[in-house]
């Protein structure tokens, strides 16, 4: 079905519900995808399909609320799943759950976002198949000693959010990412690379061919991990580290963004009587952290997911924390401005506060001209630290590569992340050791960034699991960061 | 029913009769799930709150395989249209078509075969689904009322009951009901239980996961003494089964190992070569009594069996979808869902409670962050445990924060290797050879 379609069926829903001094909020969501993988210069799979229907959200009078969903877009079915969360709300009521009324303060919206990708099928699935199998022949042929698996994946996914006070937002999210995956089997051991390149449509494919970015990454990433696959491991400690802006992301995404969520104020450990603590000092003057959509972006989103404009915050402005992220629901009781925050994984599940792009972002910025090659830029990178004075020859800086995910506690403030390799830069061979776990608290993590080297990137993607749901995340920093010693930030240890 | 119905009707025509040869079908295979489900929450002791109020969900949803005159393939998520539709499914057909792909390996439509038997639905369910729900409100208020005074509760129930249709052109159509019912549930987000079974939560197992819960929960408010050099590491049932998860699977797909994306060879598969201790053995049994991961036939039409991945210590067989399986040269395996369904044992399995007792210098590790950002070919694991319990002469001695390294290959394949288990774990508690560091 399409945005406009979808804006008729809510509209049809809303007015043929009876309000009463209760609230409903409906959401329809059509997404069509399709997919290809290949693996061993052979198409491994081709699928097409996508999800659509309708999930609705009813507050009784008092503000509890009841939540049904159905995989249909049918104004019979909107009606229906109006009735059965209306009942599931008023047995919530005699539960005795809080009330929240805050939706009601509101201010209606109508907008509409049209779809920026160029058309979903413009590339016919046949020539996908063509450029995805060259794509893939390419990688296998810049580093024939590991086994590739590749993906192409293009998604467009559209919305319309409509609500009781005349609320009717509508936008199309398009987004494609192709991904290529290498193991590297050493001397009996294995180690593995996944790289990916993103963009809004299949338009991505014919850049890559142009270009061969991906590729080059691909086969330098393969290279580290032959070398990682029979490296030794670090001894645990507490190190100068360098992270690039991959790792950069997850360090703002896992380690500080959840943690000024508005729904995780009664036990953030940037919370106190679950208030947002404005006016911490979390960092150094030159660090900014701020949280926004970009157009075009992996995790664009123009409206939350209550229908609300989805809105840039500065969560640190010169080392202070300053704001958080947050939705209707919860902002106020938090202590922050609604900023749009609530997303979604899909109309069948329960919008919470996230991130959309997060961007780390130091003043104190060290040039840094890239060299066209994954070594040489580490080679750079040791030698710009060098004569800043920032590290000395002999002493271990480890540059941590490549961000394989992480974790957090926003209770604890404990945080970790997986790199795919390690390099210390402090040796003239640079040596290379096996990834091992980063880990420490969010504000020593945070209060040790010194300085940002190299352009600054915002396009490390990944998708955000919080409620167990799964919503596409994206981010980025300086090209790399550099973090000094911490003694409540440490890198894992040996096996 | 609607929706398996209407798309068997279409590919047996453009199988039989096609109204248009370019769109003649070989062969097909549908499947389609069919569910209602129904959810209620509790965050920070707060019930049915606003993100997480009473959930009802439905849903007919699934995916057909097509197999073209031509010998292409197709694949396809499928999902119900809205009765008013006229034709749903032609132009959605000639999609499909333009999606088919080359795989000479892949075309294969099993033949029906005699289906076992397994109990994979509890009535208790479908009444729940039906509106008769109070036991699952009930539930909720039990959690409230039980709970520490002090304690930050979130928690989970969830009840889902419905269909699962598999038909193919072979004549395969089976169709059968299935329910699932789970509950979780943490404390200040440290320590929690739960409980997932395709029927509904017995009195007494209730009272075994909470109690068990609290025991952790109260024994975590104290710091305990750093571990020493010689502390045992013992990993709980639940992150023994999130390890399997992040190392096992990969590694015995079939997919995996023949396209050598995996730890183990196909050449160390025919060998039987042992590369876990002889005492620990590995299998997927869908055939277990209301087991989360027990099921009839897969979605490929595969009868469920039993098969054993590791016997003995040695291998045994990778993990065969239909198309792994010819690649192979051998039958399609039981496959799980997630980790359910997989069961690790050990010859000597102890009893947990009195294996507990005669730990004199332990740490149990509760949780671990972290754990799917490894790389699961390697083996290798470097982990932070922060809600981990000192263990000193067979009781808890309260928290201690730590990060435990090795390789879960290894830990399988050591000597010491030991495992103990509760009667309501299906996972053992697993001792293993990490390195640890205190923090």
């Amino acid at each position: 079905m399409q945005q406009n379609e979808l804006a008729i069926l809510v509209d049809a829903i809303l007015k043929k519900v009876a309000h009463g001094d209760g609230y409903v909020i409906v959401r329809a969501e059509s997404r069509r995808e399709r997919s290809l993988r290949l693996s061993n210069g052979r198409l491994e799979r081709v699928a097409t399909g996508g999800d659509e229907g309708l999930g609705v959200q009813v507050f009784t009078a008092q503000g509890v609320s009841g939540f049904a969903s159905a995989d249909v877009l049918s104004l019979e079915t909107g009606l229906r799943l109006v009735e059965r969360a209306l009942s599931l709300a008023q047995r919530n009521e005699r539960l005795g759950a809080k009330n929240n009324r805050e939706i009601w303060k509101a201010k209606p919206l109508q907008a509409e976002v049209k779809n920026p990708a160029r058309s979903f099928g413009e590339v016919p699935l046949a020539e996908l198949q063509t450029r995805c199998l060259a794509l893939h022949e390419g990688v296998r042929k810049a580093f024939p000693e590991a086994v590739w698996q590749s993906s192409f994946r293009q998604v467009e996914d559209s919305w319309c959010i409509g609500r009781s006070d005349g609320t009717r937002v509508s936008f199309t999210i398009p987004r494609a990412v192709l991904m290529h995956q290498g193991t590297v089997h050493q001397e009996g051991k294995s180690a593995s690379t996944l790289v990916h390149r993103s963009g809004t449509d299949a338009q991505i494919l014919g850049e890559e061919q142009t270009d061969h970015r991906l590729e080059r990454k691909a086969a330098e990433r393969a290279e580290l991990a032959r070398a990682v696959s029979t490296a030794p491991f670090l001894a645990s400690g507490h190190y100068p580290l360098v992270i690039d802006y991959g790792l950069a992301k997850g360090l703002a995404h896992e380690a500080f963004g959840h943690a000024v969520e508005s729904d995780h104020m009664q036990e953030s450990v940037l919370g106190e009587q679950g208030k947002l603590k404005r006016g911490l000092k979390v960092a150094r003057p030159s660090v900014h952290i701020m949280d926004g959509p970009l157009p075009g972006d992996w995790a664009y989103q123009p409206f939350s997911a209550n229908g609300l404009p989805r809105e840039t915050v500065r969560i640190v402005q010169n080392g202070i924390l300053e704001a958080g992220l947050g939705d209707i629901f919860s902002a106020a009781e938090a202590g922050m401005a609604v900023s749009g925050a609530g997303r979604a994984e899909s109309y069948a599940h329960v919008p919470l506060p996230r991130m959309s792009n997060i961007r780390l972002i130091v003043d104190e910025a060290a040039e840094f001209q890239e060299s066209g090659t994954l070594m040489g830029d580490v080679r750079r990178m040791r030698e710009v630290l060098l004569e800043r004075g920032e590290i000395k020859a002999g002493e271990k800086t480890l540059l941590l590569l490549g961000y394989r995910g992480g974790q957090v506690n926003p209770k604890t403030g404990d945080f970790v992340f997986q790199c795919e390799g390690i390099v210390d830069l402090g040796d003239e061979d640079l040596r290379i050791y096996r990834p091992s776990i980063f880990s420490g608290k969010i504000l020593s993590a945070l209060q040790a960034i010194k300085l940002g080297v190299g352009a600054e990137a915002f396009d490390a993607i990944g998708t955000c699991g919080k409620g167990g749901q799964s919503v596409p995340s994206s981010g980025g920093s300086s090209r790399f960061i550099f973090l000094e010693v911490s003694d409540q930030v440490s890198l894992g240890g040996e096996g | 029913m609607r929706l398996v119905a209407q798309l068997e009707e279409l590919l047996y025509h453009f199988q039989v009769r096609p109204d248009d040869e370019t769109l003649r079908l070989k062969g097909w295979r549908i499947f389609i799930h069919e569910m209602k489900s129904v959810a209620l929450g509790i965050k920070d002791n707060s019930p049915g709150s606003v993100y997480t109020p009473p959930t009802y969900r439905e849903g007919e949803r699934g995916e057909v395989f097509l197999v073209w005159a031509d010998g292409r393939l197709s694949q396809a998520k499928v999902q119900a249209k809205p009765p008013e539709v006229k034709d749903p499914w032609i132009e959605e057909l000639r999609g499909w078509r333009q999606a088919a792909y080359e795989d000479p390996e892949g075309g294969r439509i099993v033949k029906p075969a005699p289906l076992p038997l397994a109990a994979v639905e509890d009535e208790r369910l479908e009444k729940i689904l039906a509106g008769e729900d109070e036991v699952l409100f009930a539930q909720l208020e039990r959690f409230l009322n039980e709970k520490p005074d002090k304690a930050k509760l979130q928690a989970q129930i969830s009840a889902a009951w419905g269909y699962r249709h598999v038909r193919t052109s072979t004549g395969l159509a089976v169709t059968y009901q299935e329910s699932q019912y789970g509950l979780s549930f943490s404390f200040d987000r440290l320590v929690g239980g739960g409980f997932a079974k395709r029927r509904l939560i017995e009195p007494e197992e209730w009272e075994d996961v909470w109690q068990n819960t609290l025991l952790h929960y109260e024994a975590l408010q104290e710091f305990g003494p750093a571990p020493g050099s010689k502390t045992a590491v013992i990993l709980a049932p639940a992150v023994a089964e999130e390890m399997l998860g992040q190392y096992i699977l990969p590694n015995f797909s079939g997919q995996n190992v023949l396209e050598r994306r995996s730890a183990f060879a196909k050449e160390r598969f025919e060998q039987k070569e042992g590369v876990f201790a002889p005492e620990v053995s590995l299998e997927v049994d869908p055939l277990r009594p209301f087991e989360w991961g027990s099921y009839l036939v897969s979605p490929e039409g595969v009868p469920a069996e039993r098969t054993v991945l590791v016997g003995k210590g040695a291998l045994a067989s990778p993990l065969l979808t239909v198309k792994d399986a010819g690649r192979w040269g051998a039958s399609p395996t039981a496959l799980p869902q997630g980790t359910s369904g997989l069961y690790l044992s050990h010859t000597r399995e102890e009893d947990w409670e009195r294996a507990l007792q005669g730990v004199d210098d332990g740490v149990l590790v509760l949780s671990v962050l972290g754990l799917h950002t490894q790389d699961s070919v390697s083996g290798d694991y470097s982990l932070s445990a922060p809600q981990s319990l000192r263990i000193l002469n067979g009781k808890f001695a309260g928290r201690v924060d730590v990060k435990v390294n090795g390789n879960f290959f290894k830990d399988l394949a050591h000597p010491a290797v030991r495992m103990a288990k509760t009667q309501r774990n299906v996972m053992p508690y697993l001792w293993v050879q990490s390195g640890m560091q205190s923090f």
